[in-house]
């Protein structure tokens, strides 16, 4: 379905003019939930204070909760103050940002619900408070995805209004199946109401600056391209780490684990970037195009050889955060008996030209040592050790390093000499930090998604294909750490970097996970 | 009164001028010694040299203040430069100092800025350039922040622009707002070929632009902008940004001409009261921009500003920017005859200097609509 835009507005032309949507309703389903609390609304209050909305925007909740306009006004303006810090005295920027708000009780099944979402919208766009285009935010547990999406379907609210003037969009929140079938029927339930174009599946990791700035460090820089491949680079590692335990979320987690919640999305994200090939442009379809190469390229594990390419953990108690910490399975709505896993560590390899032989190691997991998301390019060694002479063992290999959070940045490690008659080399960083060089803070995550999503800019998205083919990865390992249950999960005490498995599983190839 | 030593008093230190560079490699040592502590982390950082020249002692201590908040986004080495050519007995003399800051994300305290403060008296004056081309970081971008009442550059300063990337001028601070602005448009016209030029009056305006564009990205308000009649600028008559509101106005005024393909010179412009008008002509007839400078109740501090753009047909519009005195937000109101007024609040305040600088010195490379409105404005101006 073709996308359209009025007449261009020749005001807008010139290299300060920041991009603001069409004017639209934004539909929440799941508005009393806690992302939309935490996230959602400040997000938006945030683009409307920062004039990146434009007149003409409204946004509708959504839920099972009943609440009255106004009330859910003042819940939303409250969760708005708290979040932001904002002084709760009179704020004329908030009282006109929350006068768009709207509220609708809906069990997201009654079929009268979404009529009366109709009269709504309908009614905004003939006052003027939107303009015929339309975004739906699916913020609900992904159960209701289905339900929703039929409903939207059957009440016309899924097709643009006027296709030649206005857009509908939907925005879905992960997880996006739980493994490759349930991800398949999930895409085809969406796309049979929606088309792929208008499909908006969000990892707030993609919104986050610096990895958004892993394509500029990438392809606006001369000098990284020629040696991103084999022939410089021994291997990737990919950490995304969390001092965090499962806090009120057990019951999700349960059901959840590590390698659906973080490796499945937000990891497997992350290597695409590393690992893709230039786009031709940078439109959305180049960049997501280049990116499901990657997953396409990814070596599958078969069942039978899984254990030989993962390590699954689960956390004991320990002391995490300055505090004593339970195990995983003391944890509030976490049985006593859960073989869950809370940190796992893979050993991945791509079947192309650029990447063959260099492995690329993720891990991830929770109540590590440090809340930390990096990724590591190591260089290979010099081919002969010059320096027969020197103070050393061996000359520490190159390191570049992504940081994505927290200090988002990159830095180069590389050999010195250090001042001195005795030859001796030690390893130095060279360092570059957001925060130090540019010094303004950069937008959130969902600040950044949102306002691409009303943009009509799916770059940043995920598409069926690559969620599909994660799942095509993921799978057989579920399948099989399913399978074994409690033989192979290992154990490490909260507050540690894992458990020694994972170590040992590195050190079998001569490598080492790198100090975070 | 005022005077450069106690200006650099405190962590600044006189050196010779031949040995600035050096004094000011020392003093960095020292300083990065002196704060490498067991957990601070000292780093240098300079994405530019900021040359700076101001007339005054005071307008120098106002810079030096400002500087650290440039600084911490626009890490720099800053010359700056006061100039006194009046002044007697003729003289040169610097000082050196470094500033610090704590970035909000880590406990690392690092240097991020190095300052050079010039200061040249009478005939003095005429070596300031070849005081400042040993004194700019190899490898980065020459900014020449020129803050002063009238840009026109003396000649000494001819091989600095040569090195120069981009000038930065504040037509706020125009003593003579309207030929200054004349004899602006001139130099941007033969020069920005050399380098380019930023205002930082331009700058304050940008978010102004912006919410005018908004207005007319619906559907059913794009139509108007090729129908516009009428433009009504106004602004306090009684602050201290009274000049300064008044370029504003007419950069609007220019921008959009420009945007909007109008040609200066309809008719004369007429002058009543407060109340300046131009006239242009567009393709569907002539459209008024009038600047009235009035009084706002409660103001005084010269933030209050209005803009109202009048659309003809049928049914007519008028689209209402007001930023009342409270100098932070922005109601505006879409008004189309017969149909529910759209409105909203956004918020719109009066950046500091640093703030513009910062903004600026984030843009790379010319600003063609800037140049097309300056030189619109001096058309106009000229009816």
């Amino acid at each position: 379905m073709a996308e359209t835009s009025v007449l261009p507005n020749p005001l807008r032309e010139g290299i300060r003019m920041r991009r603001t949507p069409d004017a639209c309703a934004m539909v929440i389903f799941g508005a009393s939930g806690d992302l939309t609390e935490r996230k959602l609304l400040p997000a938006l209050y945030y683009l409307a204070r920062e004039r990146l909305l434009p007149g003409g925007f409204s946004i509708i909740g959504c839920s099972r909760t009943p609440y009255s306009n106004d009330q859910f006004r003042e819940k939303m303006r409250q969760a708005i103050v708290t979040h932001l810090n904002l002084d709760n005295g009179n704020d004329p920027i908030l009282e006109s940002f929350c006068k768009n708000v709207y509220y609708l009780t809906d069990n997201f099944g009654d079929p009268k619900a979404y009529s009366q979402l109709v009269d709504l919208i309908n009614r905004l766009d003939q006052e003027g408070k939107t303009s015929g285009n339309r975004l739906f935010y699916l913020a609900t547990p992904p159960s209701f995805f289905p339900v929703i999406v039929k409903h939207l379907g059957s009440a016309g609210l899924a097709k643009p209004k006027d296709p030649d003037k206005t857009w509908t969009r939907v925005v879905l929140e992960k997880p996006f199946g739980r493994d490759l079938e349930s991800a398949r029927q999930l895409n085809r339930t969406v796309t049979r109401v929606f088309h792929e174009d208008q499909v908006y599946r969000i990892d707030h990791y993609l919104g986050k600056e610096t990895v958004q700035n892993l394509l500029v460090f990438r392809f606006a820089n001369g000098i990284f391209e020629p040696i991103w491949n084999r022939r410089y680079i021994d291997h990737v590692q990919i950490a995304v780490a969390e001092t965090l335990g499962v806090e009120n979320r057990g019951s999700y987690y349960e059901e959840s684990g590590l390698l659906r919640d973080m490796i499945q999305n937000h990891v497997l994200q992350l290597l695409s970037l590393v690992a893709m090939e230039p786009p031709a442009s940078f439109d959305a379809k180049a960049v997501r195009d280049e990116k499901a190469k990657v997953l396409r390229a990814l070596r599958p594990i078969p069942m039978e050889q899984v254990n030989d390419f993962t390590v699954r953990a689960q956390y004991a108690k320990g002391f995490a955060e300055g505090k004593e910490v339970p195990g995983y399975r003391s944890e509030p709505n976490v049985s006593p008996k859960s073989v869950t896993e809370t940190f796992a560590a893979l050993k991945l390899s791509l079947d192309n030209w650029r990447w063959a032989d260099v492995p690329f190691y993720l891990r991830s997991g929770k109540r590590l040592a440090k809340r930390v998301s990096e990724i590591t390019i190591q260089f290979r060694r010099v081919p002969h050790l010059l320096f027969q002479g020197a103070v050393t063992d061996s000359i520490e290999p190159n390191v570049m390093a992504v940081r994505i959070q927290p200090d988002e940045g990159i830095s180069l490690r590389f050999s010195a000499k250090v001042p001195g008659t005795t030859p001796q080399i030690r390893p130095v960083k060279m360092d570059f930090r957001y925060g130090e060089a540019f010094g303004a803070s950069p937008p959130t995550a969902y600040e950044t998604l949102l306002l691409d999503c009303m943009l009509g800019d799916n770059t940043l998205f995920n598409r069926d294909d690559a969620v599909e083919l994660s799942w095509e990865l993921v799978t057989p390992i579920l399948d099989r750490w399913k399978q074994d249950g409690e033989k192979g999960l290992a154990s490490y005490e909260a507050g540690s970097w894992g458990p020694v498995e994972a170590d040992a599983f590195i050190e079998r190839d001569g490598r080492a996970w790198r100090r975070l | 009164m005022l005077t450069l030593e106690s200006l650099a008093g405190g962590e600044s230190q006189e050196v010779k001028i031949s040995e600035l560079e050096s004094k000011l490699a020392q003093l960095g040592r020292s300083k990065m010694k002196e704060n490498q502590g067991a957990e601070a982390t000292v780093t240098r950082a300079a994405s530019l040299t900021l040359v700076v020249l101001v007339e005054t002692p005071e307008a120098a201590q106002e810079v030096s203040e400002q500087i650290c908040a440039i600084s911490e986004q626009n890490p720099c080495r800053a010359v700056v430069l006061v100039a006194q050519p009046e002044a007697k007995p003729a003289a040169l003399r610097a000082w050196i100092s470094v500033h610090f800051n704590q970035p909000s994300s880590a406990s690392a305290k690092r240097l991020c800025a190095e300052q050079i403060l010039v200061e040249a008296r009478g005939d003095a004056v005429n070596d300031l350039g070849n005081v400042v081309l040993p004194l700019t970081l190899s490898g980065l971008p020459v900014h020449f922040w020129w803050r002063a009442a009238r840009f026109d550059p003396p000649d000494y300063f001819r091989q600095v622009f040569r090195l120069t990337s981009r000038v930065l001028v504040d037509s706020a601070r125009f003593l003579h707002p309207e030929p200054d602005l004349l004899e602006l448009a001139g130099h941007v016209k033969r020069q920005s070929a050399q380098f380019s030029f930023l205002d930082l009056n331009w700058s304050r305006i940008t978010p102004w632009r912006e919410l005018i564009s908004q207005c007319f990205d619906r559907p059913e308000t794009r139509g108007y902008l090729d129908r516009l009649e009428r433009v009504r600028i106004e602004y306090e008559s009684e602050s201290p940004r009274l000049a300064a509101q008044g370029v504003q106005a007419l950069l609007i005024a220019g921008w959009l001409a420009g945007r909007l393909k109008w040609q200066p010179g309809a008719r004369p412009s007429r002058k009543q009261n407060s109340t300046s008008s131009f006239y242009l002509r567009s393709a569907h007839g002539e459209v008024e921009v009038q600047r009235v400078a009035r009084r706002f109740e409660g103001a005084g501090k010269g933030v209050c500003f209005w803009i109202t753009l009048e659309g003809g047909g049928d049914p007519p519009a008028s689209f209402k920017l007001d930023r009342g005195c409270d100098g932070r937000s922005v109601v505006t109101r879409a008004e189309i005859l017969g149909r529910p007024l759209v409105t909203r609040t956004v918020r719109l305040e009066v950046l500091d200097e640093a703030q513009l600088v910062n903004e600026e010195l984030q843009i790379s490379g010319r600003d063609p609509i800037f140049e097309e409105s300056l030189s619109i404005v001096a058309r106009c101006l000229q009816t």
